[in-house]
Order: structure tokens, then sequence, then C-alpha cells
């Protein structure tokens, strides 16, 4: 049997030479979810990273964990990866549009953009959103190695058309090496009403650097023993 | 944080292969590195550069997790509350780490399951320094001091590096990791600087450390020459020896001031090369002790492989059947 330091792994009675483990299934860690973070208020959510959860609501409570544990934050919002579409990635000075397909000038003219924010009594939105049309949140990543930050929503039918109409709402938007758009209707997203889950993040004082103020001690210890301790 | 990326290398036999690769493409991709851009998943790599980096991300997510258990043994019995809350804290932080590396590490292709399972099967290495015990609680402290601040060393080095997902997760682990060793200096100044007692313990506990400490960036330059690509992919940034000399610069002046001593009689700054000296570590024994055969390696397998098997029954719960894998993205 193993033997520990640790009293908590004696209890466990673990075997010295267990035989080996069958290799694990596939999904045995479940599918992903990409976790975006706001981190203050107004600020445009910005891509953390990926978590392994079997459904939305654990998502979301890992990528809390995960990704707002230490520091401050105002919001989060997870999406299954899935559900994410995404464009080639292209130079950091170039414009990741650019490898979409061309469209026909027809093709292009049905894209045409609403301009400006959306509204609930836009007839024209209405007739839009009956007709199937939906809402896409778009991202960029405006340099490698940096991280996707929301830029708004655009209407459409299917993710690519998201991806040209976002070609024409954001074409001021340069360089842009990455898009992903995803339906705005396969988030989770925080509301006011889950700000508390973060408010007692500075109260852990233990965590900050700042709290540890080791130099006066050493000070303190030179002082009494002179400078022969150190030889 | 607790990687040593070095400290493992592919063997020597394994660095070919390139005359498989496209020209066109690898050239494309070297003068983008060139250029200082990152590369992300979508683009096209080497395959060496893609093996390469998974097992050095692969490792380095394996080193957090298992390195939080010899730190971890002690939270039940940290002195005092707030060390309790601190160092559960930072175990936390270490083991969140291993989490966002193997998400890093998944963007290359190696899913999370292949992982844990090379891992528990002793397939997969980490950083050889866990495989030795924390008897005291002192030598708890010179891991969060010392073994981080090496850690730190490499890890400043390689968010540097070439490879975007490792890049920001480095980032992230960097930020959380500023107090990591500042709670490991305090903990031993105030060891150090304490009752005689306190003082004989800290002074034990790093004695018995410093063999494995300076081990920990990997051999010597002199015995492992093939890098030369590695640094050229910006994979690898710095080399071993120069990341020991740099810890051997912030760290040892630290270690003395507080009236501590280190158990290496030929250890001294060479001022004209600015290089340090001291006994060559045992290389032997490192492989010996990496291979399986040190004090805990049966232990962190068994622990780690305990907590899959117990946990399976509810991932199996909770697994939906309509569920499908795709490779995080980013």
């Amino acid at each position: 049997m193993i033997q520990s330091h640790d009293p908590r792994m004696n209890r466990l009675g673990l075997p010295d030479a267990p035989a080996t483990a069958a290799a694990k299934g596939a999904l045995d860690q479940f599918g992903t979810y990409e976790a975006f973070h706001q981190k203050k208020e107004g600020a445009p959510f910005v891509y953390v990273g990926p978590v392994h959860a079997p459904e939305a609501d654990v998502a979301f409570l890992f990528a809390k964990e995960q990704y707002s544990r230490r520091f401050a934050c105002t919001g989060l919002w997870v999406v299954p990866t899935a559900a994410i579409t995404v464009t080639d990635y292209v130079g950091d000075q170039e414009w990741a549009y650019d490898s979409l397909p061309l469209l026909t000038n027809q093709q292009a003219a049905a894209t045409a953009p609403p301009a400006g924010p959306r509204s609930g009594d836009d007839t024209a939105a209405e007739a839009a959103y009956a007709a199937g049309e939906e809402d896409y949140d778009i991202f960029h990543l405006k340099k490698r190695g940096k991280a996707h930050q929301h830029v708004g929503k655009v209407r459409a039918s299917s993710p690519a058309q998201a991806l040209q109409v976002a070609k024409a709402v954001f074409s001021d938007q340069r360089p842009v090496v990455n898009v992903w758009a995803a339906r705005s209707a396969d988030f989770l997203r925080s509301d006011d009403g889950d700000r508390d889950i973060w408010t007692t993040t500075p109260e852990k004082k233990y965590r900050d650097a700042i709290s540890y103020k080791v130099q006066d001690r050493i000070e303190r210890f030179k002082a009494e023993t002179g400078t022969s301790q150190a030889d | 944080m607790y990687g040593s990326a070095s400290t493992h290398d592919l063997p020597t036999t394994a660095l070919t292969g390139l005359e498989n690769e496209d020209p066109i493409l690898l050239a494309e991709f070297e003068a983008r590195i060139n250029r200082g851009e990152k590369i992300e998943p979508g683009d096209w790599m080497p395959a060496l550069y893609r093996k390469q980096l998974t097992r050095m991300i692969e490792q380095h997510a394996h080193s957090e997790i298992i390195g939080s258990l010899p730190e971890g043994t002690w939270i039940t019995r940290a002195p005092g509350f707030r060390r309790k809350m601190a160092q559960m804290a930072k175990v936390q932080d270490e083991v969140g780490h291993a989490q966002l590396l193997y998400s890093a590490a998944e963007t290359l292709g190696k899913t999370r399951e292949e992982m844990l399972t090379d891992l528990i099967n002793g397939k997969s290495k980490y950083s050889n320094v866990f495989n030795y015990p924390t008897p005291t609680w002192a030598d708890s402290n010179v891991i969060s001091w010392l073994i981080d601040a090496g850690a730190i060393v490499n890890q400043l080095a390689n968010a540097k590096g070439s490879y975007g997902p490792y890049c920001r997760a480095l980032d992230r682990i960097c930020a959380e990791e500023a107090f990591h060793l500042k709670y490991g200096h305090d903990a031993v100044v105030h060891m150090a600087t304490g009752t005689p007692i306190q003082r004989k313990m800290m002074q034990e506990a790093l004695n018995r450390w410093w063999p494995a400490i300076m081990t920990f960036f990997g051999p010597s330059d002199k015995m492992s020459v093939h890098t030369e690509i590695l640094m050229r992919w910006k994979v690898k940034m710095a080399s071993n020896d120069e990341c020991r000399n740099q810890f051997l610069d912030m760290y040892v002046p630290k270690i003395l001031e507080i009236g501590l001593t280190l158990p290496d009689a030929n250890l001294r700054k060479n001022e004209e090369t600015g290089q340090w000296e001291f006994t060559e570590p045992d290389w032997e024994d490192f492989k010996r002790v990496i291979n399986g055969d040190g004090p805990c390696n049966a232990e962190r397998i068994a622990v780690r492989r305990a907590a899959e098997e117990n946990g399976a029954w509810v991932r199996r719960a909770l697994l939906t059947p309509k569920a499908q894998y795709v490779r995080p993205l980013a």
C-alpha cells in the first residue's frame, strides 16, 4: 500500500502497483464551451478560454471559477465551441474578411446590413426575424496571440451570411486577424442580478502579492543579527 | 506555476523529419515567426513543431496538477487560518493552471482524455521535483517560494514564445501567480528569522530540496545540444543554463540574506564570466527518479488515478448522449 506523509492519502489504501488503467473513453471529459468575460462595466466582452462541461449551466459555473476567481469581473458569457463559426486566420496586418467567399452584386445587396442599432419596433427587423433571421454575436481578433473581442451583433439567416453582414458592418475595423460568429441564442450570459457572485473577490487579500510585507521582517532580522549572519 | 518545460525534451532522434515538410509552407511558417507573429491553431505548422509543443504544454499541465499535491498535503495542517486560506488559494490556482494548459495543448490535437490516460499510466512526464516528498511545513514553503521562482523564470521566457494559445494561458498564469512567490517568500522568511527550532527546520528543508532545485531547469546545455531548431521556432526561448543562471542570480542573495546556507561548497559566481559555478547535479539519479524510481512517483500517480476513478461515475451520469467533441478554438 502507498505510504504518504498525508494521512488522507493513507486512508485511501491505494495499491503500490495498480494494473494499467483503461484508456478514457471519448467525452469522458465532456465537450467544450468557450468563455468570454467583461472586466468592468461598459468594457467589451473578451475571450478568456475554454471549459469542459456537460451542459451550459455547468460550463458557466466552471468558467466563473476558472476565469473570474481571481480578478475583477462584471459579466460572463459561455457558448458551445461547436456553435462558433471561424474564419481563416490571416497575418497581423491583414483583414480576415478578405478570406470570405466573394459575393455577387445581387448577393451583396441581399446581405446589406441594417444600419445603426436595431430596435424592437423596427418593422423591417420584425419581418426579418419572422422570416427566420437571427442575431449573431461577432468577435474580432486584432493581433495574433491576443484574445478575441466582442464587436457587436448582426442579423442573418446563417453563420455564413452573418460573416458577410459583419464584413459590411465592421468594414472600418482593421486589421482583423480572425473572426468568430455565433448565434446569440446559443450563449448563456450572466445578467445584472448575477453580479453579486463577484462581490467578495476583492476581500480575499491573502491572494494579493501586496499583502505580504516581507521586507520589514528581513530588515529587522538583519539589524538584530548584524552583517556577520550571512557568512 | 510549476512548469519546467525544458526538463524533458524530445530525444535527439525525434528532431528529424523536416525533409518531409512542404518547403514553401515551412518557409512561410518560419517567416511568420521571424516577423514576430504568433502561430494560431488554424495555421499550417510542421509536424515536429506540433509534436514538441504538445509534449511541452502537456508536461507543463501535468506538472501543475501533480505539483499541487505536495503543497495540497499541507492545507489541513498549515499554521493559522490565514495561511490555510492562502495555501488553499495557491493550490486552487495551480489546478486551474493545469486546466488552462490542457486546453492549450488540446488545440494542437491531443484530447484531454488522451493526456489524462497517459498521466495516470505513467506514460507522460511531469516536473521531476514533484517526485520528492514534503515531510514538513518548511518543505512546502520551499516549493512555494523557490520552485515557483524557478518556474517563473521559465514561464516568463515561454510567454514570449510563438504559439498563441500557450502565450494566452501563460499570461493568465503569470498574472495569477504574482502572489505565490510573495506568499512563499513570506513563509520562508517567517521560519528563517524565527525561533532556533524554526530556523533549523527551514535549513533542513532547504538542504533537502537544493539538489532537486538545481536539476529543475534540466541538464546542462553541453548535454542537450539539439535545441537549435526549437529556439528558432520560439518553442524554447532560453537555454537550460541561461534559466538556471538567472535563477541563481536572483535568488541566492535572497536566500543568504536571511541567514540560510546552501549545501554546495562549490557554489559561487564567477564574476569574470558572470556564470555561476556549482557541483554538477547527479544526472544519473535524476534519470532514475524521472523514470519512476523516486520516493513519491507511485504516490503521485496513485492519488491522481484514484481521483479520476472516484469521479468517473459522476462524469458518466452527467454525459448527455447528444454531446459531440469539438477541439477548443484558441
